[in-house]
């Protein structure tokens, strides 16, 4: 594309008198194009009236001609200035909305993974989402209101005075009173659109569960009694939102009612100022359709309200998001010691929401070229140990890769020295290479080969670029695999941490996979976890994790002749593998 | 087959409720429309017959008349809208009512297919845009046109000549409005698609937030979020230079045609040949011609998307239902003695959408006060024993019957007195702890509920608030007993309790099941070897039939045989 714009962000992103800081040209332009623009429409109908005028004396055609020219080229200038004060606050408004967008997702993506997982990824979502939108829509209808309400209607106040202030004095005052009455009711408002809300959540729940709760219901006899419940609740629904719909939307005709009953004094005594010579037709003209314009706008005050209510309400759910984010810190403060050894030392684990202990006081060594093989019972947190070793929750005892402990490390250091591959590829809707690579650069030929990938390669319409994920080419799960363990061994960092790897491949293919990383990864220390035992042999050690969540550590050989469940587990798969061979 | 609109059946039946209202209505639409017309006529009135000549006689008169229409117009307008308002909730309740009806006639087969958001967007987003579609679309197209219609009839009063002119640039109007909306709706349709794909970000990341975190990727994530907001921003922009520029363009055709009519008027030929008044009059009806003309497009757009949320509606409304159950049954006709003998009559079953058999001609008498266990592998057709026997879902052969009586007649009314059915995951209801045992029943007081979780030996949660996230996963089976024994069943259903309980937990289960057992036929599921000791008699299903049934001591020997050969010890749970 040709320029991109610039939407870094602003300063103090949680104010938002900031976001009109940083595009103080545009909101000059459309603030001056606003005045102009609104100012011009009182002037407009005055011309208007003068141009009936000429009618009404009979004045020459070529004046009336001139007199409609002029006019014509007001109303093109004035809304020239209207096109490109909304033009403006528009731009404004999506520029700010990019914006926060922006600073939204930056906050959301460096909190640290417990902090996620806490929140509801759904709230999460639409406070990322919707929050921001409605916020700025709110920001942007009340700026443009307040020149197409505001500086209009002192516009038309200030053109209506300058007509005839005795006749203003009479009949202006019914406009005030009617939008005084609009502020009253917003309170009202608001708080039967809250309760309306409410109850359209609790029958949206209530839908919810009988469209998922099918079996209980029909088991458990509860169809009729729950159907009565909701047939209730949509009565209240429906009594609340019909009063809420009203007042939010219903009311402007009667808050025009309200502005228009100064007509009386518009016609009758503009009437008897155009009789006894003061007025002429057009003045009188004029001045009923600014005072007709007048009423229609104070009819709209309501809705200015309501978008504004509506407006801080969400910037009030989304301000906390807005507070910054840490910058990333991208240098190595922490370089690791030439030995590079992983020294676990007297490791538990638990997530920290929960109150069991999965891993309990692991220790054991390894060296840049081991493998080391992580098994256990089913369920018995073989994955938590690697999850563990990432250092991404709090841990207590000691990790130390390198010479460093792991909770020193900063996020950047962590992530330059641990790759992970986790039980779900958790690819993203990119090619194949920004999946490898995760947007960094470099040849990823070769660690396709390693696993294996040059096959399905061929296959890919685009190769490398090949768009895969929830909008591409559909991926099998052992092909996906295959990805998210190239994705782990191509930086080749100093420790691999692999979860499952061989779950979806063929003996064949994990046998090469396995020669591969003995072969390329000389440098890494690599942490298998596995429960398909047939490559556990080709491992330096082999750790077994008992449902307790202790680690007894070996070699295949010390397990085979120690450990009768290993043993038993081993025995069991080769005999698959023997039968499997035989076929 | 007649052709079928069951939502417009609906909004006849919801119209026919108060009929007065809906001619109410009427009146004060016209009311309204006539309303846009009248008021510009006395104007003319009081220039022509007062101001002119300069006479104030009957000033007055005219003027509290102009007032007084302007201010019932205003009324009708608002009293329009109450009952438009009304009409349109009414109409949205009515369709979720037929809606909730209709769910509980729809076979268990369509739950399976279709995800609980998608059912409920028909109550919520469909809901919705049908009532739009008739309040906001519907009558407002109608009063528009109504509008615009008298209007132009008014000019042509006036002046026909007026009312060609009039006609030429609401012509122009039309086809550039249709040029401008055109291209907006273009622009807005890739605004939608980019929109997706900067929320499928977020939600992208959010899934893989793991990986992210893990390599630390961050500012990857956020420069690709980055170069989507940018693509949409572009988009944005496009479709902010037509939306401003619309309305200005529409202010100019106004004002243009004002300045003809006018030019014409003075014309030396005096071509209209109508006076200032008429002048006056006219202009103030012009500026109130365009207006109306915008809404047409933007309710023809309402109207589009109401027919969609009305198709999908009408298509969930005509899904085909199950086959009705016998109303005229009682507990008494099935079970007077407080049995529960269960025959599975030459059964087979596959799914609608496949021809495989997941169940094979099984054909089983289980006596009174059995105590069974089912067998086998999982995903191997034992849950869908279990729907089957509890009537959910019709055999594709064969039947199952309950003290003789076929089960899927039996109405779901019943069904709470005759079937306790223990479900592998407990699913918690609103309300305390008293109405998560209770579920509805009224018939159930609470001593009853309070002896049920005295048995389970859950009364230690009674006087504290019932929180589903805070109970263990054993608390969880044990309220789910709890539950199928309260309203004291001939039978009890076990589907895979015991699943993922540890040792100690187990037990205590096991020792409530046993209780519970007592005076009961008893069907489990289960692969744990515990519960199957704990059963009289097994019977093993394979490839859909049954393959071999005897005691849990003969069988189970067996079965360590064959689970050796047949299961994979390396799947994953």
């Amino acid at each position: 594309m040709g320029h991109q714009p610039d939407l870094r962000p602003v300063r103090k992103p949680e104010r938002v008198f900031s976001y009109f800081q940083k595009e103080w040209p545009l909101v000059v332009l459309f603030s001056i194009a606003g005045i102009v623009f609104n100012l011009g429409q009182s002037v407009v109908l005055v011309m208007q009236g003068k141009l009936i005028d000429t009618v009404s004396e009979r004045s020459p055609f070529p004046v009336v001609l001139r007199a409609t020219g002029f006019l014509l080229l007001m109303v093109l200038f004035f809304q020239g200035c209207r096109y490109t004060k909304r033009f403006a606050i528009r731009h404004w408004a999506n520029r700010t909305i990019a914006r926060m967008r922006q600073e939204v997702y930056d906050h959301l993506v460096t909190q640290s993974l417990s902090e996620l997982e806490q929140e509801q990824i759904g709230d999460l979502m639409t406070k990322a989402v919707g929050d921001v939108d409605i916020s700025v829509e709110g920001i942007r209808k009340t700026t443009t209101e307040i020149f197409d309400t505001g500086v209009l209607m002192a516009g038309y106040a200030a053109t209506l005075c300058i007509s005839s202030w005795r006749i203003t004095a009479m009949c202006v005052w019914w406009i005030p009173l009617s939008m005084f009455l609009a502020s009253r009711l917003k309170t009202v408002v608001a708080r039967l659109s809250k309760a309306s809300r409410e109850q359209q959540s609790r029958v949206t729940g209530m839908t919810f569960d009988m469209a998922s709760k099918t079996v209980l219901l029909r088991t458990a006899s509860m169809e009729e009694p729950v159907l009565a419940r909701y047939r209730q609740e949509l009565k209240v629904l429906q009594k609340k939102a019909t009063l809420a719909s009203l007042l939010e939307s219903s009311l402007g005709p009667l808050y025009q009612g309200v502005a228009s009953i100064g007509f009386i004094f518009v016609l009758f005594f503009g009437g008897k100022l155009v009789v006894d010579g003061t007025w002429s037709i057009g003045s009188f003209s004029s001045y009923s359709l600014l005072f007709s314009a007048f009423t229609v706008k104070a009819s709209k005050a309501s809705k200015l309200f309501n978008a504004w209510q509506k407006a801080q309400v969400s910037f009030g759910r989304i301000r906390p998001l807005l507070s910054g984010h840490p910058k990333e810190d991208t240098t190595i403060h922490h370089p690791l010691d030439p030995e590079r050894r992983l020294v676990v030392s007297h490791l538990s684990f638990r997530y920290p929401q929960e109150e069991k202990w999965v891993i309990k006081d692991v220790s054991f060594t390894a060296e840049p070229g081991e493998v080391v093989g992580i098994t256990g019972p089913v369920a018995s947190g073989k994955s938590t140990l690697n999850i563990a070793l990432e250092g991404l929750y709090p841990y207590e005892g000691s990790v130390k890769l390198g010479g460093w402990e792991l909770r020193e490390l900063s996020g950047f250091e962590r992530g330059t020295y641990i790759s992970w591959q986790g039980h779900q590829s958790e690819l993203l809707s990119a090619s194949i290479r920004e999946n490898v690579t995760l947007g960094e650069k470099g040849d990823i030929s070769r660690v396709l080969r390693d696993v294996a990938f040059d096959k399905d390669m061929e296959r890919m319409p685009d190769g490398e670029e090949t768009m895969v994920g929830s909008s591409g080419v559909r991926l099998s799960g052992g092909q996906g695999q295959r990805i998210s363990l190239a994705r782990a061994l191509w930086r080749g960092s100093p420790l691999i941490l692999l979860d499952d790897p061989f779950g979806s491949v063929d003996l064949a293919t994990e046998r090469h996979i396995i020669h591969s990383i003995r072969t390329h990864y000389t440098h890494s220390i690599i942490i298998l976890v596995s429960h398909r035992l047939a490559m556990f042999p080709e491992t330096d050690q082999v750790g077994f994790l008992s449902k307790d969540g202790r680690l007894s550590m070996g070699t295949h050989q010390s397990q085979m002749e120690g450990n009768p469940l290993y043993r038993e587990m081993f025995e069991l798969q080769q005999k698959e593998v023997e039968d499997h061979e035989k076929r | 087959m007649k052709s079928d609109n069951p939502t417009l059946r609906v909004a006849w039946k919801v119209t026919k409720e108060h009929p007065w209202r809906m001619v109410l209505l009427i009146l004060f639409i016209a009311l309204v429309v006539s309303g846009a017309l009248l008021p510009p006529q006395v104007l003319r009135l009081i220039i022509d017959t007062k101001l002119v000549p300069k006479t104030t006689e009957g000033l007055l008169s005219l003027t509290l008349l102009y007032l007084g229409l302007l201010l019932a117009t205003n009324l009708f307008d608002f009293l329009k809208s109450v009952l438009l308002t009304d009409y349109g909730w009414r109409l949205v309740s009515a369709l979720r009512e037929a809606m909730a009806e209709k769910l509980r006639r729809l076979p268990l087969a369509y739950y399976t297919s279709h995800t609980p958001g998608s059912i409920t967007s028909h109550f919520s987003s469909d809901a919705e845009q049908v009532n739009s579609l008739f309040s906001s679309g519907l009558i407002n197209l109608l009063i528009d046109l109504s509008k615009i219609i008298g209007i132009f009839l008014s000019i042509a009063l006036f002046s026909r000549l007026m009312a060609l002119v009039a006609l030429l640039f609401m012509t122009v109007m039309f086809f550039v409005t249709l040029h401008f909306r055109g291209a907006l709706f273009r622009a807005q349709k890739t605004n939608l698609a980019q929109l997706g794909k900067v929320n499928s970000h977020i939600s992208e990341t959010l899934a893989n937030i793991h990986t992210i975190k893990a390599y630390a990727r961050e500012s990857y994530m956020e420069e690709l979020y980055s170069k989507r907001l940018r693509d949409n921003y572009e988009t944005l922009d496009h479709v902010n230079f037509y939306d401003s520029l619309f309305p200005t363009f529409v202010q100019m055709l106004k004002h243009g045609l004002i300045a003809a009519v006018i030019l014409l008027t003075c014309s030396k030929a005096g071509l209209l040949g109508i006076t200032i008044g008429t002048l006056a009059a006219s202009i103030d009806l012009i500026s109130h011609l365009f207006q109306p003309i915008d809404l047409l497009g933007q309710e023809l757009e309402k109207i589009q998307e109401g027919k969609s949320g009305l198709a999908r509606i009408n298509e969930f409304l005509s899904e085909p239902q199950e086959v009705p159950k016998d109303e005229r049954l009682s507990l008494h006709d099935i079970t007077p003695d407080g049995s529960a003998a269960i025959t599975f009559d030459h059964l087979s079953f596959h799914y609608p959408d496949s021809q495989e058999l997941v169940l094979n001609d099984i054909d089983l008498a289980i006596p009174d006060k059995e105590n069974l266990a089912f067998i086998g592998r999982t995903g191997v057709g034992k849950t869908t024993l279990f729907r089957l026997v509890l009537g959910l879902m019709p055999p594709s052969e064969g039947k199952v019957t309950y003290n003789g009586v076929d089960v899927y007649t039996i109405p779901n009314r019943l069904k709470r007195h005759l079937f306790g059915y223990v479900e592998q995951e407990f699913v918690p209801v609103e309300g305390d702890l008293f109405e998560q045992v209770r579920l509805s029943d009224k018939s159930i007081s609470d001593s009853d509920v309070l002896k049920a979780l005295d048995f389970v030996g859950l009364s230690s949660l009674v006087g504290k608030p019932f929180h589903a996230s805070g109970l263990s996963q054993g608390q969880k089976q044990l309220f789910s007993i709890a539950r199928a024994i309260v309203a004291n069943p001939p039978i009890l259903l076990f589907d895979e309790i015991t699943a993922s309980l540890d040792a100690h937990t187990e037990d205590h289960l096991v020792h409530v099941l046993f209780k519970a057992a007592s005076g009961r036929t008893v069907l489990a599921i289960s692969h744990r070897e515990s519960t199957m000791r704990s059963a009289r008699n097994l019977v093993l299903i394979q490839n859909g039939r049954i393959a071999d049934q005897g005691t849990p001591e003969t069988l189970l020997a067996r079965l360590k045989e064959r689970e050796a050969k047949e299961e994979d010890p390396a799947a994953c749970r």
